[in-house]
C-alpha cells in the first residue's frame, strides 16, 4: 500500500517536472530573439583541474554572448561515461555538442551516432579518432613539444640525455611528444632516452622520475607532459638533491609557476591558454549554426613561461 | 607437516624467481645491481609494501579490501589541509592517521558485525572517500605547503630513505603479530574455517574488526609516506594501488582462499614486483608490454598457489 502510495506521488511529481519543463521552453521561446534558445551539450573530459575549469569559463562566457544554452556535464575521464552523456543529448535533441574526449579513439562509436542523428559535433583540447567532427579547437600541442624541446635545447648547451615521462593513452599528449622528438632529433649530440608512462598523474609520474634519474646518471633534462607529471619528477629530483637537472612541465598551474619562481628544478612550462580554447570552441559552433565556414581545425596558440615570464 | 613442506616450498619459488629475475637484468641493465638501485627499488615498493602487510591480514581472514588507495587518497588530502591551516606537519599526519584509522573501523564494523561481504564494503568506500578527497581539495593537489611537510620524504638515514625504513618496520611488527601472538593465530583460524574457530572460543568478530583498524593505520601511515614525498596532497593519488597490493600478496603466495599464508611472502612478493618494473623500466620495456608481463606473472602465481593447495 505504501508502496503504491510513493509510486503515485513519484508519478505525479514526474509529470509536473516534465510539464513544467514543457512551460520553461515555451516561455523560452516565446521571449528568445524569434527563434528557440540553442542548446548545447557539452561533455568535459573533467572538471577536476584548473585547465579545465578555464575552458568551461571560456565556454561559458561565449555562450552568453552568443545567447546559448550549455548543458555542462563531466566524462571523469572514464569513457563508458562520456559515451552515455552524449546518448543522453541525443534524447534531449540538443542543437550541438561539443566534446573532449575521454578516450581518442573510443569515443567514435559515439560520435557516429550523433551524426546518425544529424547532430554537429565539435572537440576541443583532445581529437577525436573517428566519426564525422565539424571543426577541432585545441592548442597547437605539437608546437607546444617543441616550444620545450628548443628551451632543452638551449638550456644544455645541445648535448647530453633527455627523458620524456609521457602518457601515450592520449592523443594531445602524444602529439606534445612527437614535437619534441621531432626538435631533439635534429640535435645529433642529444640522447633521447625510451618515454616512461607517468600515467599523467603525480604519483605514478615519481616513481617513473626516480626509475629515469636511477637509470641514467647522466641524464640532464626531462619533458613532462603535464604539471601533475613535472611536479612527481620535480619531488624525485629533490629527494635526490638534483637541482641542476631540468624540468620542463606543461600547462602552467598554479603550484608549477610557483615551482618555477622559486627556482627549483622545474625551469619552465609550456602554457596552454585554455580559456581562448573555449571561447573559440564556441565561436566555431556560432559560425556553424550561422551556415558559415568552419575551419576543421583551431589552433590555439601556446607560449613558454619560465623564471623571467612568470614575475 | 605436509602443509609447512609446501609453504616453504613456495616460499622457495618465489625466493627463486626473484634471483632469476634479478641476474637476467643485471645483464641487460648496466644500471640495476647497484647499491643506489637496489635503494630506488626498495623506495619504489614503500608505499605498496606497507599497505601490502594490512591487506596480507585481510586476506588470510578471507576478506578484502579495495578501499586502501581512495582512502590513502584522502587522508594525504586532508593532512596537507590539516598542515596548510596549522603550519604544524604532524599534526597533518596525525590527522591522516585518524582518517585511515576511522575508515578501517569503518569497514570492520559493516564487514564483522553487518556480515555484508568486505569485497562491497570496500567498493562503496572506495568511491565515497574518492569523492570526499576531490570534495576536500577542490579537485587540486594541495601544494606549496610548509617545508617541514615534505621532510620526512626526504629524510635519510645510514643510506636509507625514511620510507624504507617505515616499510621494514610494519612488515617487522605484522611478521612478529601474525607469529607471535595469540591475535596472529587468532586471524589463521578465523580465516582457516570461522565456524571451527568459533566453537572454539575464538570472538570471531573482534578478531575480524581488529583486522580492519590494524590494516586502516597501516593505510594512514602509508599515505602519510605518499603524500610527503609527493610534497602536496593528491586526491588523484593512489589510483588502483589495491589492485598494486592484492598483486604483490598473491604473487607472494598468500591465498585468496584465505588462511595460508604470511607476511614474509607478501614482502617477496612486492620485491618481485619491484624488481620487474624497475628492470622493465631500466631496459626500455614499452610500458603497455609491461602490463601484459605484470599479468602473466599474477597468473602464473595463481597457477602455483593452486599445485601447492593440499587435497
Amino acid at each position: 500500500m505504501k508502496i503504491k502510495l510513493l509510486f503515485l506521488t513519484l508519478t505525479l511529481l514526474f509529470s509536473f517536472g516534465c510539464n513544467q519543463n514543457a512551460i520553461n521552453s515555451n516561455f523560452g521561446a516565446a521571449s528568445g530573439n524569434n527563434a528557440v534558445k540553442k542548446r548545447i551539450g557539452v561533455s568535459l573530459l573533467t572538471r577536476e583541474d584548473d585547465f579545465y575549469r578555464e575552458l568551461e569559463a571560456g565556454l561559458q562566457e561565449a555562450a552568453r554572448q552568443n545567447n546559448f544554452e550549455l548543458i555542462i556535464q563531466s566524462g571523469d575521464k572514464d569513457l563508458s561515461k562520456q559515451q552515455s552523456q552524449i546518448d543522453n543529448f541525443l534524447v534531449q535533441k540538443v542543437d550541438a555538442i561539443i566534446l573532449c574526449p575521454t578516450d581518442t579513439k573510443g569515443i567514435a562509436p559515439a560520435i557516429e551516432r550523433a551524426n546518425a542523428a544529424n547532430v554537429p559535433v565539435f572537440t576541443a583540447d583532445i581529437a577525436a579518432g573517428g566519426g564525422k567532427v565539424v571543426s577541432h579547437v585545441a592548442s597547437d600541442n605539437t608546437a607546444g613539444g617543441r616550444l620545450a624541446a628548443e628551451y632543452i635545447v638551449k638550456a644544455i648547451n645541445s648535448e647530453g640525455i633527455v627523458g620524456i615521462i609521457g602518457q601515450p593513452e592520449v592523443q594531445s599528449v602524444v602529439d606534445r611528444e612527437t614535437g619534441f622528438k621531432e626538435v631533439i632529433s635534429k640535435n645529433s649530440k642529444i640522447t633521447l632516452v625510451p618515454t616512461l608512462n607517468g600515467g599523467g598523474v603525480r604519483d605514478r609520474a615519481l616513481k617513473a622520475a626516480d626509475d629515469l634519474i636511477q637509470g641514467n646518471p647522466n641524464l640532464k633534462a626531462i619533458f613532462c607532459i603535464n604539471d601533475e607529471t613535472a611536479l612527481g619528477a620535480l619531488s624525485s629530483a629533490e629527494a635526490r638533491g638534483k637541482n641542476d637537472l631540468i624540468i620542463v612541465g606543461y600547462d602552467a598551474a598554479p603550484e608549477a609557476v610557483a615551482a618555477i619562481k622559486r627556482g627549483s628544478a622545474l625551469r619552465a612550462d609550456v602554457a596552454q591558454q585554455p580559456r581562448d580554447i573555449g571561447l573559440k570552441a564556441i565561436d566555431a559552433v556560432a559560425k556553424h549554426f550561422r551556415g558559415d565556414k568552419v575551419e576543421a581545425k583551431v589552433s590555439v596558440p601556446v607560449k613558454i613561461v619560465d623564471a623571467e615570464t612568470a614575475r | 607437516m605436509n602443509q609447512s613442506i609446501r609453504q616453504k616450498l613456495s616460499g622457495f619459488v618465489i625466493f627463486g624467481a626473484i634471483v632469476a629475475e634479478s641476474i637476467v637484468f643485471s645483464v641487460l641493465a648496466p644500471q640495476f645491481a647497484s647499491i643506489e638501485n637496489l635503494v630506488n627499488v626498495a623506495l619504489s615498493i614503500a608505499v605498496i609494501g606497507i599497505l601490502a602487510v594490512g591487506m596480507t591480514f585481510i586476506i588470510l581472514t578471507g576478506g578484502i579490501d579495495l578501499s586502501i588507495g581512495s582512502v590513502a587518497a584522502l587522508a594525504g588530502v586532508v593532512a596537507a589541509l590539516v598542515t596548510q591551516h596549522t603550519e604544524i606537519a604532524s599534526l597533518g599526519f596525525a590527522a591522516a592517521l585518524g582518517i585511515g584509522l576511522a575508515s578501517g573501523a569503518f569497514n570492520g564494523v559493516i564487514v564483522a558485525y553487518f556480515r555484508v561481504p568486505s569485497f562491497v564494503v570496500t567498493l562503496a568506500v572506495l568511491t565515497i572517500a574518492r569523492g570526499l578527497a576531490f570534495i576536500f581539495s577542490g579537485g587540486r593537489s594541495i601544494g606549496n605547503l610548509p617545508e617541514n611537510f615534505g621532510r620526512l620524504g626526504k629524510f635519510v638515514f645510514l643510506g636509507i630513505p625514511f620510507s624504507v625504513w617505515l616499510m621494514i618496520l610494519t612488515f617487522a611488527f605484522g611478521w612478529f603479530l601474525l607469529r607471535h601472538t595469540t591475535f596472529g593465530r587468532y586471524v589463521y583460524a578465523v580465516g582457516g574455517n570461522a565456524e571451527a574457530a568459533f566453537l572454539a572460543g575464538v570472538k570471531t568478530k573482534a578478531v575480524v574488526f581488529q583486522v580492519y583498524v590494524l590494516n586502516g593505520f597501516l593505510v594512514g601511515l602509508a599515505a602519510i609516506v605518499l603524500a610527503s614525498r609527493l610534497g602536496a596532497g593528491v586526491p588523484n593519488s593512489g589510483l588502483q594501488y589495491e589492485l598494486d597490493v592484492i598483486a604483490a600478496v598473491v604473487v607472494g603466495g598468500t591465498s585468496l582462499s584465505s588462511g595460508r599464508g604470511s607476511v614474509v611472502s607478501t614482502l617477496f612478493g612486492a620485491i618481485f614486483i619491484g624488481i620487474l618494473n624497475n628492470g622493465l623500466n631500466l631496459i626500455g620495456v614499452d610500458t603497455y608490454v609491461q602490463k601484459i608481463i605484470l599479468g602473466v606473472v599474477i597468473l602464473l602465481a595463481v597457477l602455483a598457489d593452486r599445485f601447492n593447495r593440499p587435497h
